[in-house]
This record gives structure tokens, C-alpha cells and sequence, in this order.
């Protein structure tokens, strides 16, 4: 019986001996044979990597308020290998989300783990289609670029795509500096896809998101509401198809207000919140990257390079009675009759005919240096994405025509940007300051970030001069053609233009189709702000002095005023009371 | 006396007889060494998920309050606040017989 018994138990023994060794050489050969292979799959179910898109960083006004802004949002997804019964799911979906249910269908249908049915969607149609609480339908955050004041400025800013890349305007020309570096991190999770303690031991980083820069526009948003604001009045008036509206600041080149309107969309500013609604021409910042022929506008650059060179004296009387002159095949006649002028109302009433005669007395070597040191054919290097340097001929290859022709701004093409630049230069005392956008980026990174000063480009002419040409222009605006341009309250000084436009379909100069623009500075006298304004084919009344002249009044008055600019044209009408 | 040669079965329940209370506090000791390491591990595991459920919440209160911010600055745009001025509240642009120009002297120096 002792016998027995202990063999019983020696044989238990043995068997549990023999148990554990079985159990120990399975454990040797998982741990050490499939280590790798059960290691690389335990990881691919226990981790995810989690890709981290950084902060778009913001876009402000000069007084920092917001233009563009980032916020997470919600993108719905599908899971079609778990779906048994797709057109039900893509139709309740589609009631929801807006989308066609067919594609929907077709997206759902199938044996994938992973379908997007609906990108950044709108926070009520996200909550929706979470109340739904189907577990095949889920939802991811991904970020969006908002633009709070729609339309304000909407072709200067421009838009990012879906992967928050920009893709127009300030967007695109400051994409770099905005968008910031992607990261991605491994996370544990648990066996229902939780996120085990994020932040502690399971969560690897391997890299770091940096957040994209802010940038501080020169751009203030009352100015540039009150820009667009009159020229959709003055576009809807005159039933034009276009037109621009820039306003800088003469001493420093700053860009206050860029407008660019089209009379596409029924006369609707382009929205970058929804750029997939428009088309690439109602977007495009004209203002840059159209050259146009600038019209009598540019008369003041002929006078300025004239007097400068003191081939001509302000008071100087020129016969125009003639109302024509020729140049080699060509007959320049002018708008109006006139008759003997003297050269500072050759220029205030637009004649033709004094200014060619000018200009032939300059010379055509001398007029084109002064055209060059203007910026005209080069460009000014503003910070917006598409610049042209506009058109302009070699001197040595104008025809016998050409600097008559380019006198009165025609054979020449100029963009908006140009020729506001070249009026800040006017305004200021005959310094060529390079026009900006961008005043300043804020590094969010702990950097100390860029701040933008004014650049000075060259000197165009001397102040003597400047000061001639200046009340040149301010009798224009007095007694010439651009009287209605003059701000209540203050003094003003600016120029008209009427150009023809080239028609299409035959290449000369239509009789129907016109530029009318009026670019000047407020107040006269130590000016704050160059205003350019051009309409682009308006109807009926054609003249800048009656279309753009107004809107430049309007700009002035309403942004002075905002500005705090005090009246120097009271006219003995306004109360002054001193402190 | 009794002898115990030849009686395995009778050797090891003396043996386990002789030292069973060493031997049940060292088990003792083990378990609740073991316990408590578990138990550190399961409450850290827990605390994850309430940390995680806390910045879910944080992430949340951040998109609303951004939100809301991006919503008070459509609001504030200077369209809507012309538009609310003029039409609903009847304000006008001062004509220039109405502005009264201040003009400060200058502080005389100390």
C-alpha cells in the first residue's frame, strides 16, 4: 500500500514535470524563435501612430483683427466592410450631409476599412450624424480655414485647400511661414481603440507639430470696407465689369486696402470661405497681375520728369487751340477744345495736345529714364503672389509715335500696384517706396519672429519738383477735371484718367470701351493716403472725372475721418474750438 | 517512536506541517506584493482613460471658445455694423456742419 501510494504520486508528478516542461519549451520557442514576428504584430494591434497637423497660424488686420483663422472640425468617415446595407446608411447620411446619396452609395459600397463620405462638414450636421450612433459611421477632427469677414479682402487672402495648403493669395505667397510642420506620435490602445494614458509612457513622440506663424497685415479693415463698399456702389452705378481700389500709405508704402471686384457672380465679391463657387478670374488680384494702359493718369509722370528736368515751367503757356497734333501717322486730337493753356492746366484739364508737346521736348531717352525710376516695367515687389512687371518698350525701339503716345499713357501697360506706387512717390516728396503687405509675422515657437519696415526704392525726383507737380495736381482737383473728387473738409490732388481699351476683335482702340480711373493724395499738404481707383468699362458716362473721381471722394472722406485726420479745408464753415 | 523511513507522503506533510507558517507569509507576502503592483498598474490605466476623457473635454471647451471667438468676429465685421447703424438704428454719416474739430494745446513744459 506505501508502495502504491508513492508511486501515484511520483507518476503525478512526472505528468505535472512533463506539463511544465511542454509549457516551458512553448514559451521558449514564442519568446525567442517568434519573438520578432509576434513582437511586430502585437505592436501593429497595441499601437497607432496618430499624425499631428500643426496650427495653420492666423491672419490679422493692423490692428489685429482676425482676417483667417484655423479651428478643428469634423470630417465624417465610413467603415464599408462593416456596412450590410449601403443605400440605407448613404441615404440617412445624405439627408444629413447634403451629399449626392449615390456617391455616397458608391463610397460605402465595397469591403474597405476606411472611406471619407464628407470633409469639414458644419458642427450640426457633425452632431447628426454622431446621434446616429452607428458604429460604422464615425468621425475624425481635422482642421479649417475660416475667413470671419467673408468677403472682406477676399481675393488679397486667397484660400487653402483641403489639406490646408494655400493655394491663392496671401495664403499661398505666406504659406511657409503659416502652415507650420506636421508631427506624428505612436499611442497604446486598448482592445476597443482607446487611447491608454496619453502623455505617459505609451504615447512615443516622434516628432513634434510646430505651429505655423501669425502674420500682421498692413491692411486695416475699416479702410479696406469702406474701399469695397464704394466701389461696388460705383461698379453697380455704372454697370461696369470691374474694377480696383488701392489705398497706401504715401511716406511708408504700406498697403491699407486692396479691392479688387468683378461683376461676376451677379456682382458678388468672392467668398474665400467657398472658393469651389467661383472661377480663377474672380479671384485673381487684378491688381497685380493685369497691366493695363493707364490713360491721362499718367500725364503726371511726364510732368514730373519735365520739370525735374526743367525743360518746362509750370506757368508756361502752350498753344492747344489746334485741339490735335500729328506725330509721324498719327493724329492725337484731345477730349475738349481748348485753348492757350498754361502747362499747369494742360495737365488739370487732360489736354493731349500740350502734353505730347511736352513730351517731345523732353526727349524720348530722358522720358524713359524718369518712366524707369517710377518702377514703370518692373516689378514693385509687393507680397503678393502673381506679379507682373507690366509692358514697356525699350526707348530705342519706340516708333515715332511712341512718345506721344506713351505721354498720355497709352503704348505702355502699368499695373494698379505700379501706378499707385509711383503716386506714393508724388505724395511723399519724390521717394520710390517698394509697397508691403506684411508688417509683421509672430513666431508662436518662442523665435523672435520678422517685423517689416518701410524700403525706401530710390529717388525719382527732388522735392522742389514733387512740390511743383503737387500743385499741378491739386488744381485738377480744384479747377480741372477731377473736381469731384475733392473731399469735403480737406485738400486733395489726383488725376483723371479715360482710357480706351483695345478692342478684341480688331485691335485698335474701342469707342465703347473705357478705363476711367482718378488716383490722387489726401490732403495735399503733408498727404496720409494715396487713393487709386479704376473702373473698369463702365457705361453711359464714361469719364473718370465722373466715375472714379467719386469713389476716390468717398474713400478719402470716409477713411480720413476714421483716421482722425483733421480737416484743412474747412472753408470757414466748421467749428474749430480750441483746448 | 514512530519511523518515517520509506514514508515520502508522510516526510513532506511533517515538513509542510513544521514550516507552514513561514511558508504561508511568504505566499502572503507575494500575493499582496503582487497585488499591489497590479493594482498600481490597473488605477494608473484608469487614470489614463480619465485623463483622456479630461483632454477630450479641454479640446472641446478650446474648439467652442474658439468657435465662438471666430463667431464674435464675423459679427463685429464693420459690413454688419454699418448695416445694423444705418438700417436698423437709423444712424447717418455726420455732415460737415456737424463736426466740431478740437484741437488740443499744447501741455506746457514743467
Amino acid at each position: 500500500m506505501p508502495m502504491e501510494r508513492r508511486g501515484r504520486i511520483l507518476a503525478i508528478l512526472l505528468l505535472m514535470g512533463l506539463g511544465f516542461a511542454l509549457v516551458a519549451l512553448r514559451l521558449i520557442y514564442l519568446q525567442v524563435f517568434q519573438r520578432a514576428e509576434l513582437t511586430a504584430r502585437a505592436e501593429r494591434q497595441q499601437e497607432r501612430l496618430v499624425k499631428l497637423e500643426p496650427k495653420r497660424g492666423s491672419i490679422y488686420d493692423r490692428m489685429h483683427r482676425e482676417l483667417a483663422v484655423s479651428l478643428d472640425v469634423d470630417s465624417i468617415y465610413g467603415v464599408p466592410a462593416e456596412i450590410d446595407n449601403p443605400r440605407a446608411v448613404a441615404q440617412r447620411l445624405s439627408a444629413i450631409l447634403h451629399e449626392n446619396p449615390r456617391v455616397l452609395e458608391r463610397r460605402l459600397a465595397g469591403d474597405k476599412h476606411f472611406v471619407w463620405l464628407s470633409r469639414k462638414v458644419e458642427p450640426v450636421k457633425a452632431e447628426k450624424v454622431k446621434a446616429l450612433g452607428s458604429r460604422e459611421i464615425g468621425s475624425l477632427l481635422e482642421s479649417k480655414r475660416f475667413y470671419p469677414k467673408k468677403t472682406l479682402a477676399g481675393p488679397l487672402l486667397g484660400f487653402t485647400g483641403m489639406d490646408n495648403e494655400g493655394l491663392e493669395g496671401l495664403e499661398r505667397a505666406y504659406d511657409k511661414v503659416l502652415h507650420g510642420v506636421s508631427g506624428w506620435m505612436i499611442a497604446e490602445k486598448d482592445a476597443v481603440g482607446r487611447t491608454v494614458f496619453p502623455g505617459g509612457s505609451g504615447f512615443r513622440f516622434q516628432q513634434h507639430t510646430i505651429p505655423g506663424n501669425d502674420i500682421v497685415l498692413t491692411i486695416d479693415e475699416v479702410i479696406q470696407h469702406i474701399t469695397e463698399k464704394e466701389l461696388d456702389a460705383a461698379l453697380a452705378s455704372s454697370h461696369a465689369k470691374g474694377g480696383v481700389c488701392i489705398v497706401m500709405n504715401p511716406d511708408s508704402g504700406e498697403v491699407l486696402a486692396l479691392s479688387v471686384r468683378t461683376a461676376a457672380h451677379g456682382g458678388q465679391a468672392f467668398n474665400p470661405n467657398e472658393p469651389q463657387r467661383y472661377k480663377p478670374a474672380d479671384w485673381r488680384n487684378r491688381a497685380v497681375t493685369d497691366a493695363v494702359e493707364p490713360g491721362s493718369i499718367f500725364k503726371p509722370i511726364l510732368a514730373s520728369a519735365a520739370i525735374e528736368e526743367r525743360v518746362v515751367h509750370p506757368l508756361e503757356r502752350f498753344d492747344c487751340s489746334a485741339g490735335k497734333i500729328q506725330l509721324a501717322d498719327r493724329v492725337i486730337k484731345d477730349a475738349h477744345e481748348n485753348g492757350v493753356l498754361t502747362f499747369t492746366d494742360v495737365i488739370a484739364d487732360s489736354s493731349n495736345v500740350g502734353t505730347i508737346k511736352v513730351a517731345l521736348r523732353l526727349g524720348k531717352e530722358r522720358f524713359s529714364k524718369y518712366i524707369d525710376a517710377f518702377g514703370f516695367g518692373r516689378k514693385t515687389g509687393v507680397d503678393i503672389p502673381g506679379e507682373i512687371p507690366g509692358l514697356l518698350k525699350d526707348y530705342r525701339v519706340w516708333s515715332g509715335v511712341s512718345i506721344g503716345s506713351i505721354a498720355i499713357g497709352q503704348e505702355i501697360g502699368v499695373t494698379p500696384m505700379q501706378m499707385a506706387a509711383a503716386y506714393c512717390a508724388l505724395a511723399n516728396g519724390g521717394m520710390l517706396m517698394k509697397p508691403y503687405i506684411v508688417s509683421e509675422i509672430v513666431d508662436h515657437d518662442g523665435g523672435e519672429g520678422k517685423r517689416f519696415s518701410p524700403q525706401p526704392v530710390r529717388r525719382v525726383i527732388s522735392v522742389e519738383a514733387c512740390s511743383k507737380v503737387n500743385k499741378i495736381l491739386q488744381r485738377v482737383v480744384e479747377t480741372g477735371t477731377g473736381q469731384r473728387a475733392r473731399p469735403a473738409g480737406y485738400t486733395a490732388a489726383g488725376k483723371t484718367g479715360t482710357a480706351q481699351k483695345i478692342d478684341q476683335k480688331t485691335g485698335a482702340y474701342s469707342k465703347k470701351e473705357y478705363l476711367s480711373s482718378f488716383v490722387g493724395f489726401v490732403p495735399a499738404v503733408s498727404p496720409k493716403l494715396v487713393i487709386l481707383v479704376m473702373v473698369d468699362t463702365p457705361e453711359g458716362v464714361v469719364w473718370g472725372g465722373s466715375v472714379a473721381a467719386p469713389v476716390f471722394k468717398a474713400v478719402a472722406e470716409q477713411s480720413l475721418a476714421y483716421l482722425q485726420v483733421a480737416p484743412d479745408n474747412e472753408g470757414g464753415r466748421m467749428l474749430l474750438v480750441t483746448r | 517512536m514512530t519511523s518515517r523511513v520509506g514514508d515520502i507522503g508522510s516526510f513532506i506533510f511533517e515538513r509542510s506541517k513544521r514550516g507552514s507558517f513561514r511558508r504561508v507569509l511568504i505566499a502572503l507576502l507575494i500575493i499582496g506584493g503582487l497585488i499591489l503592483y497590479v493594482g498600481g498598474k490597473v488605477r494608473i490605466v484608469r487614470l489614463g482613460y480619465q485623463l483622456e476623457t479630461l483632454e477630450r473635454e479641454k479640446r472641446e471647451l478650446e474648439r467652442a471658445n474658439r468657435s465662438l471667438r471666430i463667431e464674435a468676429s464675423s459679427l463685429s465685421s464693420p459690413a454688419r455694423i454699418e448695416e445694423i447703424a444705418i438700417k436698423r438704428l437709423g444712424m447717418i454719416h455726420p455732415p460737415k456742419e456737424n463736426l466740431v474739430m478740437v484741437r488740443r494745446k499744447p501741455t506746457p513744459t514743467q
